[in-house]
């Protein structure tokens, strides 16, 4: 089972390196033939909490473009009720420690990862010669995202033509004694700062592998800098040409691929759209909403502390 | 009070609702004056998500369980902004609103407020037009009886049409009218609108001034001929001593004709200042020509009989001159009132549409209080709302509020005493033509939007255009 790697949630926070970013490569980019591109993402959220569980809703889109502009697919919302504790967990779902509130949390994650996987293996075979791309990183290798499921999806890509990149909208990941996308602020866009050589360094000590290649991206002039990950696979000229083809098939707003922007708003829940998950849940299995009991507020109304207004 | 309404539910402004408490077993009666779209948060942002994609980007989506349906429900849900006019105790009205029912144990329904704004069979009963689910919404006429009435609205959105109705509907019970027609829009009730005769004919009587309309000076009496050289004609109080002598000289001389007295004024022994004052009103009065020495050519009579009967008598002031306007109406008024303080009259409903051109500023508070008193029942009748002081408003019976968009009109209707003023602003800008606002008496002070029914007679009050619909087809 794969951890959800979202912006390196569950990432472990590698010991920070000092030396002389120098040392990195600055790979410029150059737009290249156009080709197709794809992005996947998924987003999960507690909509509700019962006396024995929480209420959970799912949802995951694929976006991508084409001749006629961009297209989608969007699966969901779906609905699950977890019960607090093992009991009524499905069997189906591996165990991993932890109990009661913590293990709703790691389900909650499970849930939404496997989604992810789904969509992710699902447009990995159904795009060939594609620039395909993931939110987040390729770290693998921890107890709740093991190597083999993202292994065999960067497999299916490979053999389909695709390269699969992922784009982390934050990053913990330090170099030279600094986050590594201040290691392009000087450097000419578009182009690509390549820092796995010092990031891996940093992973020897931890289970995790990182399945990407990791670079800091550079896009545009005046847009953000962000951690990307490229199969780490695909050889050197094919992670950059694939680069090349992005930047000359896809709009980048900010330094983030639109596909990859569409992707997540279409995933992402609004406040309304919680609002009509709970209608629904409420019509359509009996359940009363209420406000949650805040136990802060009852004992100290008005003399409780910020974080209880 | 606010509630929470959803696509599918049919809610109006103006609307009547009852909140029932299951637990109290009793019901607060509402009524909507303003819709707003929910601001449930994020709303703003998915509305723009929408407009931004729905023309560049397509796609489908596997909704396994309809959410987005929910979202479309959510997007369009209205916040109904609500009044609370009374309340319900074992099904039965009251006005003890001190309460509120529970937000959990109440359900929400509409509720039939002519059940309660109205008697259910009325003695005496008038057609005023539709309502929500009741195209038939029938008033009392015994709730215009003894009462001060307002209708007002702008130019266009069928006040006339109104007070025509209400005009016609009294005189359906025989109640006397006394009609102030300014424009000429009542001259022609007595006919249907194809032409033919209308019910009305025989009921209704034209005076025009200087044609229909003229008395002798034995007819009007000293007393109505100071009110209008004092008030129409601002004689000064020196003069009127001396007009009244001569006028009793006259009298005691058997001689009461206006060529007598336009002689005596000459000849009178007075300064020569209140003899030139004198003079010029005797001018006026004799141009007026409403005064006759022939009594087989004067009105006043007829005037007395006709209301006694309960008729309707309509005085066309169309083309008048604004002092020939203030004559008339000041010595009707002062007949009149003469008349009911004898006991000649019962009582007399009068209509005076555009008060304002002709009333003078004394009689406002004389109609609401001593006039009253004798049986002069008013309704107003003007398209500039601030020209009624703010006394009459307060103290209106009833009030038939149309549409209003400038908002200094509808600062001065809000005065009224019978509602709140935010009801009246959110209610009356909204009313679309020929629908009014009925406030008072009539509806038990239950504010309740009426369709006003349409007329079969003619009303005359329509604008004159120049323009015709088929020229304008065959100039394009």
């Amino acid at each position: 089972m794969m951890m959800a790697v979202d912006d390196e949630h569950g990432e472990p926070s590698p010991t920070i390196s000092v030396g002389n970013p120098e040392k990195c490569v600055t790979i410029p980019l150059g737009r290249s033939t156009a080709s197709r591109v794809a992005a996947a993402d998924v987003s999960s959220l507690k909509v509700g909490e019962t006396e024995t569980g929480m209420l959970v809703a799912i949802r995951g889109a694929v976006v991508w473009k084409s001749d006629e502009g961009y297209e989608y697919v969007r699966c969901g919302p779906l609905t699950f009720h977890l019960k607090h504790g093992t009991d009524g967990a499905s069997p189906t779902v591996s165990l991993g420690p932890g109990s009661g509130q913590m293990f709703t949390e790691r389900a909650i994650s499970r849930l939404r990862n496997a989604l992810e996987r789904w969509i992710q293996r699902e447009i990995c075979l159904s795009f060939a010669d594609a620039v395909i791309l993931f939110d987040g990183s390729l770290t693998v290798g921890t107890p709740d995202n093991p190597t083999a499921y993202l292994a065999r999806i960067l497999d299916t890509a490979r053999k389909r033509g695709n390269v699969v990149s992922a784009f982390s909208k934050s990053t913990k990941l330090c170099a030279f004694g600094r986050r590594i996308t201040s290691l392009v602020s000087t450097a000419q866009a578009p182009c690509l700062v390549d820092v796995d050589q010092v990031v891996t360094r940093q992973f020897n000590t931890y289970p995790v592998r990182l399945a990407g290649h990791v670079y800091v991206a550079k896009l545009v002039e005046d847009g953000f800098a962000f951690r990307l990950d490229i199969d780490r696979e695909v050889s050197k000229d094919a992670r950059i040409e694939a680069m090349n083809r992005l930047i000359a098939s896809d709009v980048v707003m900010q330094g983030y691929p639109e596909t990859l922007r569409l992707a997540h708003i279409f995933s992402a829940f609004t406040a309304n759209e919680v609002i009509a998950v709970q209608r629904y849940l409420a019509s359509a299995h009996g359940l009363r909403i209420s406000p949650r009991l805040s136990i802060r507020k009852s004992l100290f109304g008005p003399f409780g502390t910020w974080e209880a207004a | 009070m606010q509630l929470i309404s959803y696509p599918e539910e049919d809610a109006n402004k103006g609307d009547y609702l009852v909140i029932e408490d299951q637990r109290s077993r009793k019901g607060l009666i509402i009524q909507i004056i303003d819709i707003q779209f929910a601001n449930i948060p994020g709303i703003l942002e998915d509305i723009l998500r929408d407009v931004m994609t729905e023309e560049s980007i397509h796609g489908s989506d596997v909704d396994p369980l309809d959410i987005s349906s929910q979202v479309a429900v959510l997007k369009d849900t209205k916040l109904l902004l609500c009044k609370i006019r009374g309340a319900l105790e074992d099904g039965r009205p009251t006005r003890n609103v001190g309460w509120l029912p529970s937000r959990i144990n109440s359900c929400i329904s509409r509720f039939p407020i002519e059940d309660v704004a109205c008697e259910k069979s009325p003695n005496r009963p008038i057609f005023l037009g539709g309502i929500k689910e009741n195209p038939r919404f029938i008033i009392d006429a015994k709730a215009l009886d003894g009462k001060l009435n307002i209708v007002t609205g702008k130019k266009g959105t069928g006040k006339s049409h109104l007070s025509k109705l209400l005009a016609m509907s009294l005189l359906d019970h025989g109640a006397p009218c006394l009609i102030l027609d300014v424009n000429g829009e009542y001259t022609n009730l007595t006919r249907r609108i194809g032409g033919e005769r209308s019910p009305y004919e025989g009921k209704i009587a034209v005076l025009t001034p200087r044609l229909t309309l003229r008395f002798t000076l034995a007819e009007i009496g000293l007393g109505t001929m100071l009110d209008i050289l004092l008030h129409a004609l601002d004689l000064p109080g020196t003069s009127a001593r001396v007009f009244a002598r001569i006028w009793r000289q006259l009298e005691q001389d058997n001689d009461l004709t206006m060529k007598s007295l336009g002689e005596a004024i000459a000849s009178s022994d007075c300064h020569e200042s209140v003899r030139d004052a004198l003079q010029s009103r005797y001018n006026t009065l004799v141009d007026s020509g409403i005064f006759a020495d022939d009594p087989s050519a004067a009105s006043s009579y007829s005037l007395v009989e006709r209301l006694a009967t309960g008729g309707a008598i309509v005085v066309n002031m169309k083309n008048q001159s604004f002092m020939i306007r203030r004559i008339v109406v000041e010595l009707l008024l002062s007949k009149i009132t003469e008349l009911l303080s004898r006991g000649r009259l019962r009582a007399v409903f009068l209509f005076a549409e555009e008060a304002h051109l002709y009333l003078r500023e004394t009689y406002w508070d004389d109609i609401v209080t001593r006039m009253r008193h004798l049986g002069i029942f008013t309704t107003f009748i003007t398209n500039q709302p601030d020209t009624i002081q703010e006394s009459i408003y307060r103290q209106a019976d009833n009030i038939f509020l149309f549409n209003f968009t400038n908002e200094r009109d509808l600062d001065v209707v809000s005065r009224a005493a019978k509602v709140d003023g935010e009801s009246v602003r959110l209610l009356v800008k909204d009313l679309p033509a020929g629908h009014c606002l009925a406030i008072g008496d009539v509806v038990r002070d239950f504010p309740i939007v009426v369709n006003v029914r349409p007329l079969d007679v003619e009303t005359l009050g329509g604008t004159r255009f120049f323009f015709e619909e088929n020229e304008l087809t065959c100039s394009t």
